[in-house]
């Protein structure tokens, strides 16, 4: 049955006018309109990225100048400064500046907090321990709460329902929940520099036997970790079911748009790989706190003295359970980013995407394959060659599918005549970057060239360059795009194009350099960085070239957070469908802010997703609902 | 505002949005417990102990009791939902009361075992099996628990829903008898596999 | 799939049960009970029976 149109829009009518009696927190603190949501999610994952990013800084300092104490106001100044500027301006009042200007100063706090204990610093200067908590978290605080929650739960969220013409989500409850279980998540982690030993320090792979003995911080990030996946299983469910089941009328699968698409099959990725994480989470808790051994071999020695457990168990178990997450999640990071990427290229070419059903399909494919290849991760464990050879096999063939996706959205861009605006220059920079990141996984993906690499800066190298300038990249490319969207004001375009051309630069600066170092046989999670190494000795230099650049790209952040905040207030105000794109989220008429419910009349699709210069239209751009 | 399809079914898809989404959530759940059953299995393979006597602890008479419980609570979940079906309120309660009955004596036998494990300081960090056994019924136990929370709130305020929407409620349990199958499964799952092989 | 598929499956499974368990008794030498859990497998097919008879009218999926 489809929807009644009539009685649909009349509900909408009663919904509107009994809007203004939801109370403040009902509409914007718990609220179930996806529109919110997507913005608290967005926001939440936001001030992790920056505290992924500062944490990073830290990191970098120790690794540029091993030994030397610690600037810790040279770091902490910048938020603060910002923090206390936001508030200024906007005074403490219900606004989402305010809540921002305060997670930085506490985010000032939190790095103040660290920085003055003498059990981290003892005379101004880092200790491995230390460096080791910033390591896992890093890590932790970039894939689990800050990129998935920004690409899945922001974008996803906000920009899937209007592009398939649903009113909302099909489980706006259950959307709430997903975020606030996310925010405890998030809390928990940051609990968990309280305790003592601090944070969890064993890596963002929380590899046993090491994580098993390792500090009470690896129990609450366990504990956190349960919250996430919880929140990621809420809001995949909710994902499928809309995009299966909200469709507008005539919106066929395949006049999806891709980036719909993409939240599609990245959600099965969630749905189907978190568990057996969650799995691993709960033994691993078992271990801590219950004295079992599944990840403990019998006889285990630690400084001199065998351990009391009863053993039998194999870290390795862990190590297949975390990858069979873990890799799918690395396509959790990519796909939401080539579907933004896709949306924006198609429309600043003003062309149709290049092979549409090919990207369809392949990245269907793309997210079958990411359960079988997962075994990569540990050629180097002894699993021996005829396991190395299979997912050696599987991994080559998942490139497959990577390069047609790129090569599509590169011949995408032939004859179009390009509008280098600050998403679509986003968007550029994405596919040479993510075309590095993926080229440099195939001496990965092979056992034999795996052996002089693995566990080397280049495998940071390789991955950085899909996450940073890929994911990251399309993520600010996707803030820009639909901005409008959510205010009705373009953010600054000449304050656009400085953060982005700084970005570029840096991340080249920061990760490159990572490739050679790796390639000369440097160690990853050194905490000096590798001077005590002959090896690395003459590729010692290129830390510090790492850490001004990443230190200068902060700066370079700065002029993102500024354009940000100004253009909510002061940008240029635009009409409904600011870049004269065709998908139906920009159809969407009321913006801003739109009404709960989305769309005045119920949307009708008539024709598929891209079609841009269409001969004989009288627009350069043919919008999804437009009959004939 | 309105979502669609919350109790009609769409068309081309067949189903309406709780169905799909409560196999979505099962699917997820096979995932968690498929992880636990294959730990299972390779530290099976990989231990030095002979696991087919390790398990003679374990108290099958109990265990069998707790099978025919949970086969009758998965009878009792069905007739309640087909009661609704057949616009019989009663009938619905009552069925749904034992089921929840049924799902607190699955409960106070596992008291029993886990109690007499204990008393003969047989813990999770005895040996590696125990350490399985104890987090798989556990886990399974938490899910057994968890549905004795939705079906008595369906039971009891939920039910309230019959008077003003009694398709959407209908829905609503056969949504919960979903789940509670699916816990069932789980345990004819686990009960060969830990008590008797 | 419906309730109604589900539990169908379920039952089955049971019954599959019921007979394992049987073999697993006669192994251990319990003939009665193996006796008996056979009779409960076959009870479950009886029912599944009456069971699908009875909601002949609920769809499937
Ligand atoms: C396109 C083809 C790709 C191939 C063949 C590939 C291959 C590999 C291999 C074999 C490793 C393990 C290296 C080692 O530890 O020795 C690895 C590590 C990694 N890859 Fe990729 N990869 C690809 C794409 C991606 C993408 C798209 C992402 C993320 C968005 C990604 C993220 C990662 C991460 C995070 C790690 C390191 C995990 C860790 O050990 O901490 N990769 N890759
Ligand atoms: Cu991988």
């Amino acid at each position: 049955m489809q929807p009644n149109t009539k009685s649909v829009a009349q509900h909408h009518d009663v919904h509107q006018s009994e809007h203004h009696e939801l109370s403040f927190w009902r509409k914007y603190v718990f609220s179930t309109d996806h529109k919110i949501i997507g913005i608290q999610y967005g926001i939440t994952a936001l001030m992790f990225l920056l505290l992924g990013f500062m944490f990073m800084m830290i990191m970098r300092w120790q690794l540029a100048y091993p030994g030397a104490a610690f600037p810790m106001y040279f770091f902490i100044a910048p938020i603060a400064l910002m923090g206390v500027v936001v508030l200024f301006i906007t005074g403490i009042k219900p606004s989402v500046n305010t809540v921002a200007g305060l997670s930085l100063v506490a985010m000032a706090a939190l790095i103040w907090y660290l920085g003055s204990s003498d059990e981290n610093f003892p005379d101004g200067i880092m200790l491995p321990e230390f460096y080791n908590q910033m390591g896992a978290m890093h890590g932790t605080i970039m894939v689990f709460l800050g990129v998935v929650p920004l690409a899945v739960g922001a974008f996803g969220n906000y920009v899937m329902p209007l592009q398939i013409g649903a009113p909302d989500m099909a489980f706006p409850k259950l959307n709430m929940m997903s975020y606030w279980v996310y925010f405890m998540g998030g809390v928990t982690m940051l609990i968990s520099f309280f305790v003592p030993g601090g944070a969890a320090n064993s890596g963002w792979t929380s590899y046993p036997p090491l994580s098993n003995i390792a500090t009470t911080g690896q129990t609450i990030w366990l504990l956190g970790m349960v919250f996430l996946i919880s929140s990621s299983l809420l809001g995949s469910v909710n994902f499928i079911v809309t995009i299966v089941q909200l469709r507008a009328k005539g919106l066929s699968f395949m006049r999806l748009p891709f980036f719909v698409w993409a939240q599609f099959v990245t959600s099965f990725l969630l749905l189907l790989a978190f568990p057996p994480l969650e799995a691993a989470g709960v033994l691993q808790l078992m271990d801590r706190l219950a004295g079992t051994s599944f990840f403990m071999p019998s006889g285990l020695v630690v400084s001199g003295q065998i351990l009391p457990n009863t053993g039998g168990g194999t870290p390795l178990l862990w190590q297949h359970l975390f990858w069979f997450l873990a890799h799918p999640e690395v396509y959790v990071l990519i796909l939401p980013a080539m579907g933004i990427i896709s949306e924006i290229i198609a429309n600043n070419t003003r062309k149709p995407l290049w092979g549409y059903k090919s990207l369809v399909y392949a990245a269907i494919f793309l997210g079958f394959m990411s359960f079988i290849v997962w075994a990569h991760h540990m050629f180097m464990t002894g699993m021996g060659s005829t396991i190395s050879a299979f997912f050696q096999t599987t991994t080559m063939i998942i490139s497959i599918p990577s390069v047609i996706i790129l090569s599509a959205l590169i011949i995408s861009l032939w004859g179009g005549s390009i509008r280098f605006n600050t998403p679509m220059l986003f968007a550029l920079a994405f596919l040479p970057m993510f075309g590095i990141g993926g080229l440099t996984g195939l001496p990965l993906g092979l056992s034999s060239s795996d052996i002089h690499l693995h566990d080397t800066y280049y495998v940071i190298g390789h991955f950085h360059y899909v996450v940073a300038p890929g994911t990251i990249f399309a993520l600010f490319a996707g803030i820009y795009f639909w901005f409008p969207k959510a205010t009705g004001r373009k953010m600054n375009e000449t304050l656009g194009k400085i953060h982005f051309w700084g970005s570029f630069v840096c991340m080249n600066f920061i990760f490159f350099p990572m490739l050679i170092q790796g390639l000369a046989g440097v160690s990853r999670r050194l905490y000096d960085g590798g001077e005590q190494y002959a090896h690395a000795q003459s590729v010692l230099y290129l830390n510090e070239v790492m850490s001004v650049a990443a230190w200068v790209m902060a700066l370079f952040q700065i002029f993102f957070i500024v354009n940000f905040f100004r253009s909510i207030k002061k940008g240029e105000k635009v009409s409904d469908n600011a870049w004269e794109a065709t998908t139906l989220d920009w159809s969407a008429t009321t913006s801003p802010p739109l009404a709960h419910g989305n769309f005045d009349t119920v949307p009708e699709v008539h024709r598929g997703p891209y079609e841009y210069s269409v001969p004989g239209q009288k627009n350069d751009f043919t919008p999804q609902h437009q009959k004939a | 505002m309105e979502i669609p399809y919350t109790i009609e079914t769409r068309e081309d898809t067949g189903v309406n949005n709780a169905k799909l989404g409560i196999w979505l959530f099962l699917a997820s759940e096979v995932m968690l417990f498929g992880a636990l059953f294959t730990t299972y299995i390779l530290l099976r393979i990989g231990s030095a102990d002979d696991w087919s006597q390790l398990n003679d602890i374990l108290n099958v008479p109990l265990a069998t009791l707790n099978t025919v419980v949970l086969i009758s609570s998965s009878v009792t979940m069905v007739m309640s939902w087909a009661s609704l079906m057949m616009k019989d309120f009663k009938k619905y309660k009552l069925y749904m009361g034992l089921t929840i009955l049924c799902s607190f004596g699955f409960l106070i036998i596992k008291y029993f075992e886990y109690s007499a494990k204990f008393e003969h300081h047989l813990y999770p960090s005895t040996n590696t099996f125990l350490a399985i056994y104890f987090t798989m019924t556990a886990l399974h136990g938490l899910h057994v628990i968890g549905g004795i929370i939705v079906n008595t709130y369906f039971w009891g305020p939920g039910s309230k829903m019959w008077n003003t929407q009694p398709e959407r409620f209908t829905n609503r349990i056969e949504i919960a008898g979903l789940y509670w199958h699916f816990v069932d499964l789980v345990w004819i799952f686990l009960f060969p596999v830990l008590y008797l092989l | 799939m419906s309730l109604k598929t589900f539990h169908i499956f379920f039952i089955s499974l049971s019954v599959l049960t019921a007979i394992g368990f049987g073999v697993w008794l006669l192994n251990e030498n319990a003939p009665v009970f193996a006796v008996l859990s056979f009779l409960s497998g076959i009870g479950l097919i009886v029912y599944g029976i009456s069971f699908l008879r009875k909601l002949k009218h609920v769809s499937f999926i």
